[in-house]
C-alpha cells in the first residue's frame, strides 16, 4: 500500500453523499483502493451498491446534486501525484486529466455516443483537445484507432452515424474513444451489460490486450463473476457503499472471508461446475439507502449477526494484500471455507 | 430523402381531401344558394331565372352531390376561391389583397420568437436553478398566461395613446409614399405578437435543453475533457435544437390564433382582421375559403418541419 | 456562487441526517413534492381565492351586475363602486365577480368534459386497436389539424352564438389533445405484463382500461385539465373581447374586457378594463403554476 512506483490512483476513505429530494444518500461511504498499471481491479457487488458513483466520482462526472464529502483520490501522474478531490469540477486541470490520462468507457454504447454525430468525429473530439495534431492527422490516427479495435472497412465507417453501428461496434468505437489518447487509467462501467455473450468476449479480449500493450491500469466495474475469474488482478466486494473485502483474485475467490463475499459467491452459479452446485440467494433484501443500518450495513442479512455488528467495524489486513470489513473474520479467516 | 419528402406528402392528400369535403359540406349546409358562392352574387341579382338556372347547369349544380364537390374542387385548385357575399369580389383577390400584410406580421414575430425564445431558454437551463433562471421562468409563465389582446390593449395604451411614439394602428396608410414608411406601425403589433410567443418557445426551448443535458452522451463528453461551452453547444443545444425547430411548425396555429386577436387589436388590415368580419358578417363563403386556407397552411408546416427535422437529424435522413 | 449556496444547502441536509431527523415522508410524495414548490401553492392560493369569490359573489356585492344606472355612468372607483361604474352605470366589481362564474364555468367545464371524453375515447380505441382506433386517430387529426381559434369561429358562425354553444364548441376543438394523449399511454401500457395477464384472467377491457391502467395516467390527465382549462379561459376573452363569444348580455370576463375595443374607453376609462384584464391573467397564471407544480409532482423522471 506505500507509495509504489506500480500504482497509477489510489483512492483513500472515499466518500460521495448525494442530497436528491431533500434527502442524503451516503451512496459511497468510505472506500480505499489503489489501482495498479497493467492490472485489472474488479469491483463487484449488487446492484446500487455504489460502483458506478465510485466510478464517476474519480473522474469527477458527479450530478450536480451530489459532493465529495471526505478522502482523497490521488493520480500518480508522470509529472507528480495530483490530488483530484481538489481539483475544480469542470475545470481546466481537471478536463486536462478526463480523457486523456484517465479514461472512462460506459454501460450503454447506445446512449453513450450522441446520435447526431458521426463516430468519426466524437473519437476526433478528443484527440483534438489533448494532442497537437492536424485534423488531417486526426483523422488518420482515427481511422487506425478504429482498425485496432477490430471494425473492418475504418475509411468508411469513420463517416457513419451510432445507429448505423451494432451495439458491439459501438462498445469498439466507445473504447476506441477512450484510449485515443493512451490513458493511464482506464475505467469501464459494466461495458459489456448491454450486449450478447460472444460480443462480450470479444470486447473483453480487446481490453485485456490494450492493457497489455500500454500497460494500462484499468479498473473494470460487473456483475459478472466468469469475468472477474477470467479478466481480474485485483478484486474489490463493495456492499452499501463500503468496501467489505478487497485482495488479489485468489485470495478473494479461493478463500472469501466476508460473510457476504461467500453468500455472493454461492450465490452465483459458476460455469463448468455442472447442474449440481448449490445456489443459494442472499438471505433478504439490500436495505432502502436512505434507512441504511448504523453498523455493519450487512448486518440485518447476515447469518453470524452479533451485537458487535451494529457497530461499523473497520478494515482489517488479513494478509498483506488481503483486507475485510467485519468483526468476526479471524473466526472466518480460521475456519476457512 | 426524396422518397421520404414524396410520402410524406402523399399522406398528406387525403387529410387534405377529407377537410376540403367538410369544409365545401359545411358550405352547402349554410345558407344561402351555391351558385352565389362561385359566382359574382350582384351579377347574379340581374339575370332573370332562366339565365341562373342556365348558369347552373353549366356549374353543374343540379349534379349530385358529389360531383357538385368534384367541380367544386377543381375551381378551388384552380385559384377559383369563389366570391364574397359582401361586394361579391373575388375571394382569391381577398388574398392577394389581405395576406402580405398577415404574412409580415407572423414572419417577424415567428423569426424573433424563435431566436429569441430558444436563446433565453437555453441560459435559463444551463444556470438551472439561479436567480436568472427563475426570473425567467416567472416571466415565461405570465408571458402564456396574459391574454395577448389585453397585453396589446397595455401596449397600445402606454407607446400609442400616451407617449405618441407609435401609431395606433393600421398598416399602409394613404399618406405613405415608400413601403418602408409603415415600419413604425409594425412594430407595436410584431412586438407583442413576438413576446407572447417567446415565452412559449422559450419554455420549450429549456425542457429540451435539460433534457439533452440529462443525456448520458453529454456525460460520456465531458469524460473526453472537452470544455463546457462545447459540451453545452455542440453536444446539448444541438440535440435540443430538434424538438425546438419541430415546435415551430406545431407552434403556427398558435401563431395564426395570435395574429386574429392581434389583428383587430391594432386595425392591422390581414387575413385574421378579414376573418373576423366575415364571421361578424355570415359571410360563408369566405369564413370557409379562409378555414380551408389556414388548414393547408398548417399541414404545409408540418410538412415542411419534418423535412427540416430530418435534415437536421441523422437518424431520420439515412433512414 | 452557485457551489457555495449549493454547499450551504447540503450542509443543512446533512445536519439533519445525522440528526435523524429525516424520515421517509410518511403521505403521498407527490403530494409533498407539490407543496414543496412555491409557485404551484401561490398558484393554489390565487385560483381558490378567485375561484371562491366568484362562487360567493352574492356575499361580496350587493350591486346587480346587470342593472343598467343611467344616473351613474363611467364612475371611476369609489367605495361604493371598487372598480367604478361602466358606460351604462353598470358596478364593475360586480360584473368582474360575476363574471368568473361563467368563465370559470366556460373554462374549467369545458376542459372536464374535453378530458373525459378524450380520455375515454382515447382508452378505449387505444386498448381495442383495429379499425375504430385508426378512425378515432383520423377524426382527432382532422380537428387538430385546424387553427384552435379558425376551427371555433367557424363553428360560432355555424352554430349561432350562445353560452351552450361556445362550451360544445370548446369541448368539441379540445378533447383531441387528451385523446392522444391516453392513446398513447395506453398503447405503451397494453403491452406491458401486468396488463396482459390481467387480461388472461379474463378481465373485460373496459374494466382493465378505467380501473387498472387509468390511475397511471391520473398525473399527466391533471396535468392537462388545467392546461386546457388556462387555454380555454383565454380563447373565452379573446372570442368575447371580439364580440363573437358569449353573447353580450351575459357578464363574463371577455364581454368585460369587451369594452376596450374603443380607443375613447381604452384611454379615458382604465377601470373598465384594467381590473378585469388583470383578474383573467392572474387567474390563468395561477391555472399554470398549478399545472406546473402538478407536472414536475408527478413526473417520475423529475428530481429535486
Ligand atoms: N444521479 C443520481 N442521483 C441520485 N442518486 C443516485 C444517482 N446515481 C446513483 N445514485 C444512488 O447512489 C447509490 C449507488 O448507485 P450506483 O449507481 O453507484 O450503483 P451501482 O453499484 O453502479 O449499481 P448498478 O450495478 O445497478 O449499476 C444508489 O443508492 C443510487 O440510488
Ligand atoms: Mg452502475
Amino acid at each position: 500500500m506505500e507509495t509504489d512506483h506500480n500504482i497509477a490512483l489510489s483512492v483513500k476513505n472515499l466518500k460521495t453523499y448525494f442530497y436528491t429530494n431533500n434527502r442524503c444518500n451516503r451512496a459511497v461511504n468510505g472506500v480505499s483502493f489503489d489501482i495498479e498499471k497493467g492490472k485489472t481491479l474488479c469491483i463487484v457487488g449488487e446492484s446500487g451498491c455504489g460502483k458506478s458513483v465510485t466510478a464517476s466520482t474519480i473522474m469527477q462526472l458527479l450530478p450536480r446534486l451530489s459532493r465529495i464529502e471526505e478522502g482523497s483520490i490521488t493520480y500518480h501522474s508522470d509529472a507528480g501525484d495530483i490530488d483530484i478531490e481538489n481539483l475544480e469540477r469542470n475545470g481546466q486541470k481537471m478536463r486536462a486529466i478526463r480523457g486523456s490520462e484517465i479514461a472512462m468507457i460506459f454501460q450503454d454504447p447506445m446512449t453513450a455516443l450522441n446520435p447526431v454525430y458521426t463516430i468519426g468525429f466524437q473519437i476526433g473530439e478528443s484527440l483534438k483537445y489533448h494532442t497537437d495534431l492536424t485534423r488531417k492527422q486526426i483523422r488518420d490516427k482515427t481511422i487506425d484507432l478504429l482498425r485496432d479495435m477490430g471494425i473492418s472497412l475504418p475509411e468508411q465507417r469513420i463517416d457513419e452515424y451510432p445507429h448505423q453501428y451494432s451495439g458491439g461496434m459501438r462498445q469498439r468505437a466507445m473504447i476506441a474513444m477512450a484510449m485515443s489518447c493512451n490513458p493511464k487509467i482506464l475505467i469501464a462501467d459494466e461495458p459489456t451489460t448491454a450486449l450478447d455473450v460472444t460480443i462480450q468476449a470479444q470486447i473483453f479480449e480487446l481490453m485485456d490486450r490494450l492493457k497489455e500493450k500500454h500497460n494500462t491500469a484499468i479498473m473494470l466495474i460487473t456483475h459478472d463473476m466468469g469475468v472477474v475469474a477470467e479478466l481480474a488482478d485485483d478484486v474489490a466486494v463493495m456492499y452499501m457503499g463500503n468496501i467489505v473485502e478487497a485482495g488479489t483474485i485468489d485470495e478473494v475467490l479461493r478463500t472469501p472471508t466476508h460473510p457476504y463475499t461467500r453468500a455472493l459467491l454461492d450465490s452465483i452459479p459458476v460455469l463448468g461446475e455442472g447442474k449440481n452446485q448449490i445456489i443459494e440467494p442472499i438471505p433478504g433484501s439490500t436495505p432502502d439507502p436512505y434507512q441504511r443500518p448504523k453498523g455493519c450495513q450487512f448486518a440485518p442479512r447476515c447469518t453470524h449477526y452479533s451485537e458487535q455488528c451494529d457497530i461499523m467495524p473497520a478494515e482489517t489486513q488479513i494478509s498483506e494484500t488481503h483486507r475485510i470489513m467485519c468483526w468476526k473474520y479471524q473466526e472466518f479467516a480460521t475456519n476457512g471455507k | 430523402m426524396l422518397t421520404y419528402v414524396i410520402r410524406r406528402i402523399l399522406i398528406l392528400i387525403p387529410m387534405l381531401l377529407i377537410i376540403s369535403f367538410l369544409v365545401y359540406w359545411g358550405l352547402e349546409l349554410t345558407p344561402g344558394d351555391a351558385v352565389s358562392h362561385l359566382i359574382n352574387p350582384e351579377a347574379a341579382g340581374r339575370m332573370s331565372a332562366e339565365q341562373l338556372n342556365d348558369l347552373r347547369e353549366s356549374y353543374g349544380l343540379n349534379k349530385s352531390f358529389i360531383e357538385r364537390y368534384g367541380i367544386w374542387l377543381i375551381n378551388v385548385l384552380q385559384g377559383n376561391f369563389g366570391h364574397s357575399l359582401a361586394g361579391g369580389v373575388p375571394i382569391a383577390d381577398i388574398f392577394l389583397d389581405r395576406l402580405p400584410a398577415t404574412l409580415e406580421l407572423s414572419f417577424v414575430a415567428l423569426f424573433f420568437s424563435t431566436v429569441m425564445g430558444s436563446i433565453l431558454g437555453t441560459i435559463s437551463a444551463l444556470k438551472r436553478g439561479s436567480a436568472v433562471d427563475s426570473g425567467l421562468t416567472v416571466v415565461g409563465m405570465l408571458g402564456v398566461s396574459i391574454p395577448e389582446l389585453f397585453f396589446g390593449l397595455v401596449a397600445l395604451l402606454i407607446f400609442a395613446l400616451e407617449l405618441g411614439w407609435l401609431p395606433v394602428g393600421g398598416r399602409l396608410l394613404p399618406s405613405y409614399t415608400s413601403y418602408w414608411d409603415h415600419v413604425p406601425n409594425i412594430v407595436l403589433p410584431a412586438l407583442v405578437l413576438s413576446l407572447m410567443m417567446t415565452a412559449g418557445v422559450m419554455r420549450y426551448s429549456r425542457s429540451s435543453m435539460l433534457d439533452a443535458l440529462s443525456r448520458e452522451f453529454i456525460t460520456t463528453a465531458r469524460s473526453k475533457g472537452l470544455p463546457e461551452w462545447r459540451i453545452n453547444l455542440l453536444h446539448g443545444f444541438r440535440v435540443a435544437l430538434t424538438p425546438v425547430v419541430v415546435l415551430i411548425g406545431f407552434r403556427l396555429p398558435v401563431l395564426i390564433g395570435g395574429t386574429v386577436i392581434i389583428e383587430q387589436v391594432f386595425q392591422w388590415p390581414g387575413i385574421g382582421n378579414e376573418f373576423i368580419s366575415s364571421v361578424r358578417g355570415a359571410d360563408y363563403p369566405l369564413v370557409m375559403m379562409i378555414a380551408l386556407f389556414s388548414v393547408f397552411a398548417v399541414l404545409l408546416a408540418s410538412l415542411i418541419i419534418d423535412v427540416l427535422t430530418a435534415l437536421i437529424d441523422p437518424r431520420v435522413r439515412l433512414s | 456562487m452557485e457551489n457555495s449556496s449549493l454547499n450551504r444547502k447540503f450542509d443543512r441536509i446533512l445536519a439533519l441526517e445525522n440528526a435523524g431527523k429525516l424520515k421517509a415522508s410518511s403521505g403521498n410524495r407527490a403530494l409533498s413534492k407539490f407543496y414543496n414548490n412555491r409557485l404551484a401553492v401561490f398558484g393554489l392560493i390565487v385560483f381558490s381565492i378567485i375561484l371562491l369569490t366568484a362562487v360567493f359573489a352574492p356575499l361580496l356585492t350587493s350591486h346587480d351586475p346587470l342593472k343598467i344606472n343611467l344616473r351613474n355612468i363611467a364612475q371611476s372607483p369609489s367605495w361604493e363602486h371598487w372598480f367604478g361604474t361602466d358606460r351604462t352605470g353598470r358596478d364593475v366589481f360586480s360584473r368582474v365577480l360575476y363574471g368568473g362564474r361563467i368563465s370559470i364555468l366556460v373554462g374549467l367545464g369545458s376542459a372536464l368534459m374535453a378530458a373525459v371524453i378524450g380520455v375515454a375515447i382515447g382508452a378505449y380505441t387505444g386498448f381495442k386497436g383495429g379499425w375504430i382506433d385508426v378512425i378515432a386517430l383520423r377524426i382527432s387529426e382532422i380537428f387538430m389539424s385546424f387553427p384552435q381559434i379558425i376551427l371555433v369561429l367557424m363553428l360560432v358562425s355555424i352554430a349561432g352564438q350562445s353560452l351552450f354553444n361556445l362550451i360544445f364548441i370548446f369541448v368539441l376543438t379540445g378533447w383531441g389533445a387528451m385523446y392522444r394523449m391516453t392513446r398513447a399511454r395506453m398503447l405503451s401500457l397494453r403491452e406491458e405484463e401486468y396488463v396482459q395477464a390481467l387480461q388472461s384472467f379474463g378481465l373485460s377491457t373496459a374494466t382493465i382500461c378505467y380501473k387498472h391502467i387509468l390511475p397511471n395516467a391520473l398525473g399527466p390527465i391533471m396535468v392537462n385539465i388545467t392546461l386546457s382549462t388556462a387555454a380555454f379561459i383565454l380563447a373565452e376573452a379573446g372570442l368575447s373581447f371580439l364580440g363573437l363569444g358569449v353573447p353580450l348580455n351575459l357578464p363574463t370576463w371577455g364581454n368585460i374586457l369587451n369594452v376596450a375595443q374603443e380607443i375613447r374607453v381604452l384611454q379615458n376609462f382604465w377601470w373598465m378594463w384594467l381590473p378585469v384584464g388583470l383578474v383573467i391573467s392572474l387567474f390563468v397564471l395561477s391555472v399554470n403554476f398549478i399545472g406546473d407544480g402538478l407536472r414536475d409532482a408527478t413526473d417520475p423522471s423529475q428530481q429535486g
